[in-house]
């Protein structure tokens, strides 16, 4: 089926393998949809860098096979519909932030005006005289930014755009990427940071040794909704609780019933129990955070 | 190619080493003119120190300035390892090759735009050159002719060609060694040491025997290119081992080999 219409970028069995010890990249099936944000996510070392690169073509695949915008990756047709930064912006020290811009587009063959709004967009108009090697970590990664989007490209790709910023810095790039993926723009992020991409992003695809362990919506990625229960006795708590939604939708875990069920029914929960006579000491919402899920499919250890 | 060129130039003319390297060039040429001014008025008994106050009017100045190509090729090779090794290390590589342009079109506009950069500076040699010599004639009173138009063509051509020859030593250890610092050191390392005692060790061998292999290298090649100018002014009277078109084509076969070798690692290597 040709699915150039919905996605964006498709990769099939992608595998960089660096000597015969280092499998950097283990035959990856990706997918990106046209309008998403998508995140990348994995820890330090999964992958996911020597996957953005493959994806621009900045280093060749031992095998498999990708389509970025359509094309190849690295064909200039390709090229010219994808803005990115990869790792830290890599700009001319000696030249200014706006100098830079200038020579970025002359080579991309934008028209210089386009520098003035991208230099807006990411709110560094006034400081774009300085020379680039003065800039602070967090402006650097704002004219990456702006760099990335000089072409107004159909898919943006950053790789870990908050790295090395302070929380205020986060943040506003954050919104500075939510304001960016607004519209048809499609923008892939990588990150190692969890909570960036539970606000982001549309989608997730979670890498881990080089292997894509899941792809799917950040909600199918937390799970059902559900409630959890924490009453004495429990036993006969369950009985209740199993009459009233069936036993596939109860587990239990570290001394509390956790039931499948939307969390408007909390008040009936507690009626039917209390009228049984049970004492109920917690009753709240539940939902898996993505930490969770992440270190559940990658394996890792939580807290280490 | 246009964009791409576009792009090189912009960036070159705003860099530091731009102007240093023209500036150190021009202040080369004029110690030159004032020491060999001072030895031509002042001769002492050393043969050595001995130079004719002709070689220093307007007539000679092509013969005279030219001698500086060799400095100038070790300015080329330190401008071409900074030029190549320098995108490395900024990691701006990453940027340009993912804009629009392929690797082979953005590498064209490079050593393009590099040559250009190598025209500059032999140009800007010959003008000191001149401007020295027009200073010496004026304070001596002589009077002031210049060189035929073709032999200063021919002289600029000489000086461009030694330096992009040169300058693709330094461009190729650059992305060969992917950062600059290492790479203008080895390509002077190459050029002051090795190649001098790989010519002397190979002439050496079976009384001379394979003295052609000598003739190949760069330096060699560059040096009697530069002795093929000269006038009885300056009293030289062993002709060079290589003729001035042995010269050419060798210094053209290594710019040209040198930036096709270089074209091939960009683009087939991984920029990590």
């Amino acid at each position: 089926m040709d699915n150039s219409d919905t996605t964006i970028v498709e990769t099939h069995g992608l595998t960089k393998r660096y000597g015969s010890r280092v499998l950097a990249v283990d035959s990856i099936d990706m997918s990106v949809r046209r309008g998403e944000v998508y995140g990348f996510l994995g820890p330090n070392g999964a992958g996911k860098t020597t996957t953005l690169r493959m994806l621009v073509g900045l280093i060749r695949p031992n095998a498999g096979t990708a389509t970025v915008a359509g094309q190849a990756p690295g064909s200039p047709a390709g090229l010219a519909r994808i803005g990115s930064l990869i790792e830290s912006p890599g700009y001319y020290p000696y030249l200014s932030g706006r100098e830079n811009l200038r020579v970025i587009a002359d080579l991309a063959g934008v028209d210089s005006k386009r520098v003035e709004e991208v230099l807006d967009m990411v709110e560094l108009a006034s400081r774009a005289g300085r020379k680039f090697g003065t800039y602070s970590t967090g402006m650097k990664q704002r004219l990456g930014v702006a760099g990335a989007l000089l072409k107004d490209p159909e898919l943006l790709i950053l790789d870990e755009p908050t790295n090395g910023l302070d929380p205020q810095g986060m943040a506003e790039m954050r919104k500075l990427i939510k304001d960016i993926g607004q519209g048809d723009r499609t923008v892939l992020l990588s990150s190692h940071l969890l909570g960036e991409v539970e606000q982001i992003c549309d989608r997730v695809g979670v890498i881990s040794n080089g292997k894509l362990v899941t792809q799917s919506t950040v909600q199918e990625l937390l799970g059902e909704e559900g409630v959890l229960v924490r009453a004495q006795p429990i036993e006969q708590a369950q009985d209740v609780l199993t009459r009233m939604f069936g036993a596939d939708a109860i587990s239990r875990k570290d001394g509390a019933i956790h039931l499948k069920t939307k969390p408007e029914n909390s008040v009936e929960i507690n009626r039917q129990l209390v009228g049984a006579g049970i004492g109920v000491s917690e009753l709240r919402p539940f939902e898996r955070s993505l930490e969770e899920v992440f270190f559940q499919l990658t394996g890792e250890k939580q807290g280490s | 190619m246009i964009a791409t060129i576009k792009f090189e130039w912009r960036k070159l003319r705003f860099r530091p080493a731009f102007f240093v390297s023209a500036g150190l060039i021009a202040a080369l040429v004029a110690l030159v003119y004032f020491v060999s001014w001072y030895q031509a008025l002042h001769p002492g008994t050393s043969e050595r120190g001995l130079v004719n106050i002709l070689t220093l009017y307007p007539a000679q100045f092509v013969n005279q300035v030219i001698g500086a190509g060799a400095i100038g090729g070790a300015i080329a090779i330190v401008l071409g390892a900074i030029y190549a090794g320098s995108e490395f290390s900024w990691g701006t590589l990453k940027t340009m090759f993912t804009q629009r342009p392929g690797r082979l079109t953005v590498w064209a506009g490079r050593v393009l735009v590099f040559s250009l950069w190598m025209a500059i500076m032999a140009g800007v040699l010959l003008v000191a050159g001149a401007a020295m010599s027009v200073v010496v004639a004026l304070f001596q009173g002589a009077a002031i002719s210049w060189p035929a138009a073709v032999d200063i063509a021919k002289g600029f051509g000489a000086l461009w060609l030694i330096f992009v020859a040169e300058g693709a030593i330094g461009l190729g250890l650059g992305v060969v060694i992917r950062q600059s610092a290492a790479a203008l050191g080895a390509g002077l390392i190459y050029l002051l040491a090795v190649e001098i005692i790989a010519v002397r060790f190979i002439d050496s061998i079976n009384n001379g025997a394979y003295q052609w292999i000598g003739n190949l290298f760069v330096g060699q090649n560059a040096g009697a290119l530069t002795q093929s100018f000269t006038s009885p002014a300056f009293g030289r009277s062993v002709a060079p081992a290589i003729s001035a078109e042995h010269a050419v084509l060798v210094l053209a076969a290594y710019g040209v080999g040198l930036v096709i070798v270089a074209a091939g690692l960009l683009r087939l290597r991984d920029v990590t």
